[in-house]
């Protein structure tokens, strides 16, 4: 029964979620948005077993005393002053709430995503070694659509000249049919596998051959 | 009883009927209909014709109409207001179709003093509460409902198609399960060295870090992650080498332990599941990067999986990763994504891989059979393609009959 239980659940939720796609009447949008609430239910109830786990991995960390433990201790007393914060004060524009998350978090995160432009240059050095053919055409499409894309650099570079000119002029067309034709060909090809995937994943799971993920095995062993 | 509680319902709703008897002057031959173009159901169309002049009362000019709605039994309220110039004719929105209960529809012709607008005559909520106007209504039309519509025939080409791909997928299941050894399965380097990923770390005592995308349990591609999550972990549990997973959504967390309690479970190893290794971070989506981070460089692990759905934090996880000399194995259905996870990673899992990781690394019957069907829903699909394609330029290059119909081909998949 803690099997089958789950497994019929599923079955039927996955079922109402796939039918109710094909029909637009009133009532199947309002039993799918009814659904989406309930899922809203469960996730703020599992957020509280996630503020355990993470209040329980810090603390354990800070009492053991492990490596960096006072990272931990930062991590704490962010969640608590936030919590204060929020609780005590509302989170609207302009309390104190609001600019510690303008102030602090935004920044923070900001500070991480420029990371990526630095993570880049570094990937795009190792990638465009030109070391074997297929590295090679790799090399030659990237400096094709960053020029297709910034033409002006073709000015500088080679100046108001005869070829400079041609160059700028044709550019911006190659980058773009490179766009639209093989990358745009690939991608297709790749969303046709996923989307296959997806359905066969899916089947799997509403026919119950798949069922690791509710602890049950079926899944099949090593 | 049953014929008391019916005549009971049928006075109930004949109540309106009596409280707004038509009077003179009100709007003739009032007709309430469903709008057929509107599919949810949730609209009503009203058409009427103007009250006859002789009928009119004296002194007074015509302003608009009220339409006035009552659910069953229940007091009519204002739907709405309708002015002069807009014509006999307006729908009213935010109804409900069948199962809720029907309505019934009286319209209002709404009388004022010669210069005096509708608008100087209603209050906020749209009710005339000006002395000086004159109401007069109609008799109550209904019961009445929006209908709606139970299938939306533009997505047929979808629906015929799903039903066909599900039909394959699961006739070959069913079909190729017992001779599902026999079936090949194209090696695919990503999932062979998972095995070398697991020894290494086994050897070299360190932990591995598994990621499992970020965007949240919804995602088929964090579900079919799991999955890869349970098989991977079946296997390090008989090593028992240690397996790290910083979750950034605290449903997939709950998920995730219990697949990895149980992968642990039936290797025969339950003592060594560890739940605090299956850890909240934070659902910010630089928060956990940078909390992923951190733990690859303390941790120092010796394989790192990124499994999932990602975004711009792809890159930044795989060469931190890639910093920390750890064997790399990435596996994402996000196409823009990819690129770097093939730049930083050792391996990647492009696409549908992800999706047969499963599979692989289980080699069960009944995964491996539905590989054979999704092979085979493939095929129809790139023949698709294919025809689709010539009869597109067939249309384009050529008139006549045939041209015709493979331009009605190439129109019936566009949706």
């Amino acid at each position: 029964m803690r099997l089958q239980i789950p497994l019929v659940i599923t079955f039927l939720a996955g079922l109402f979620m796939a039918v109710q796609w094909f029909v637009p009447h009133e009532l199947g949008v309002t039993v799918y948005n009814e659904l989406l609430n309930w899922g809203r239910i469960v996730a703020a109830f599992a957020l509280v077993l996630g503020i355990q786990s993470l209040l329980r991995t810090h603390v354990e960390k800070i009492r053991r005393q492990r490596e960096d433990w006072p990272y931990s201790a930062v991590a704490i007393a962010s969640f608590v002053l936030m919590v204060v914060v929020g609780i005590g004060w509302g989170h609207e524009r302009g309390t104190g709430f609001d600019w510690i998350f303008r102030h602090v978090q935004v920044p923070l995160d900001a500070t991480m995503f420029s990371l990526l432009a630095f993570f880049i240059a570094s990937a795009a050095f190792r990638t465009f070694r030109a070391r074997s053919t297929e590295a090679t055409l790799l090399l030659v499409a990237a400096i094709v659509v960053m020029l297709g894309r910034v033409p002006e650099t073709l000015i500088v570079v080679l100046g108001e000249t005869r070829p400079g000119l041609w160059m700028h002029a044709v550019m911006p067309d190659v980058s773009e049919w490179i766009m639209d034709f093989p990358t745009n060909a690939a991608k297709r090809g790749i969303i046709f596998g996923v989307s296959l995937g997806s359905i066969a994943t899916a089947l799997r799971i509403l026919l119950g051959i798949e069922r690791s993920h509710l602890g049950g095995g079926g899944g099949g062993g090593p | 009883m049953k014929l008391l509680r019916a005549f009971a319902i049928c006075v109930c709703m004949a109540l309106p009927v009596f409280a707004f008897a038509a009077d003179p002057g009100a709007p003739a031959n009032v007709q309430v209909m469903d709008d057929a173009d509107e599919p949810r159901g949730t609209v009503l169309i009203v058409t009427w014709e103007e009250p006859a002049e002789a009928e009119r009362p004296a002194d007074l000019q015509l302003v608009g109409y009220q339409i006035l709605i009552s659910e069953s039994g229940e007091p009519f309220e204002v739907a709405s207001n309708v002015y002069l110039d807009e014509g006999t004719e307006a729908q009213i929105g935010d109804l409900k179709p069948w199962p809720w209960p029907p309505y019934f529809v009286t319209l209002a012709a709404v009388y004022a003093p010669p210069g005096l607008g509708f608008h100087y005559l209603v209050d906020e909520d749209g009710v005339v509460t000006d002395t000086r106007a004159v109401v007069v209504h109609s008799d109550p039309v209904g019961p009445v409902r929006p209908q709606g519509h139970w299938f939306n025939v533009e997505y047929t080409p979808i629906l015929l198609l799903a039903l066909l791909l599900c039909a394959i997928i699961i006739f070959t299941i069913y079909s190729v399960r017992g001779r599902a050894e026999d079936v090949y399965i194209r090696p695919i380097a990503g999932l062979e060295a998972v095995n070398d990923a697991i020894g290494r770390a086994t050897e070299m005592g360190q932990p591995i870090v598994y990621v499992s995308g970020l965007s949240g349990i919804g995602s088929i591609s964090t579900i079919a992650s799991m999955l890869i999550l349970g098989h991977l972990t079946r296997r390090s549990a008989a090593y028992e080498t240690e397996i790290l997973v910083p979750c950034n959504d605290p449903l997939g967390m709950t998920t995730e332990r219990e697949i990895v309690s149980q992968a642990y479970t039936e290797a025969g190893k339950p003592d060594a599941y560890r739940p605090e290794n299956i850890f909240f971070v934070t659902e910010s989506q630089f928060g956990y990067v940078a909390a992923v981070d951190g733990i690859m460089l303390r941790e120092e692990p010796a394989a790192c999986f990124y499994m999932g759905y990602f975004f711009a934090e792809a890159l930044i996880l795989a060469e931190t990763g890639n910093e920390t000399g750890a064997i790399q194995i990435a596996g994402t259905d996000a196409d823009t994504q990819l690129p770097f996870f093939i730049t930083a990673c050792d391996y990647t899992l492009m696409g549908e891989e992800l999706y047969a990781a499963s599979a692989y690394l289980s080699r069960q019957p009944l995964l491996v059979a539905q590989l054979r069907g999704q092979d085979i829903a493939k095929t129809i699909l790139a023949a698709l393609i294919v025809a689709g394609a010539a009869a597109a330029t067939y249309a384009a290059v050529s008139t006549g009959v045939l041209a015709e119909a493979a331009q009605r081909f190439v129109e019936w998949f566009a949706v």
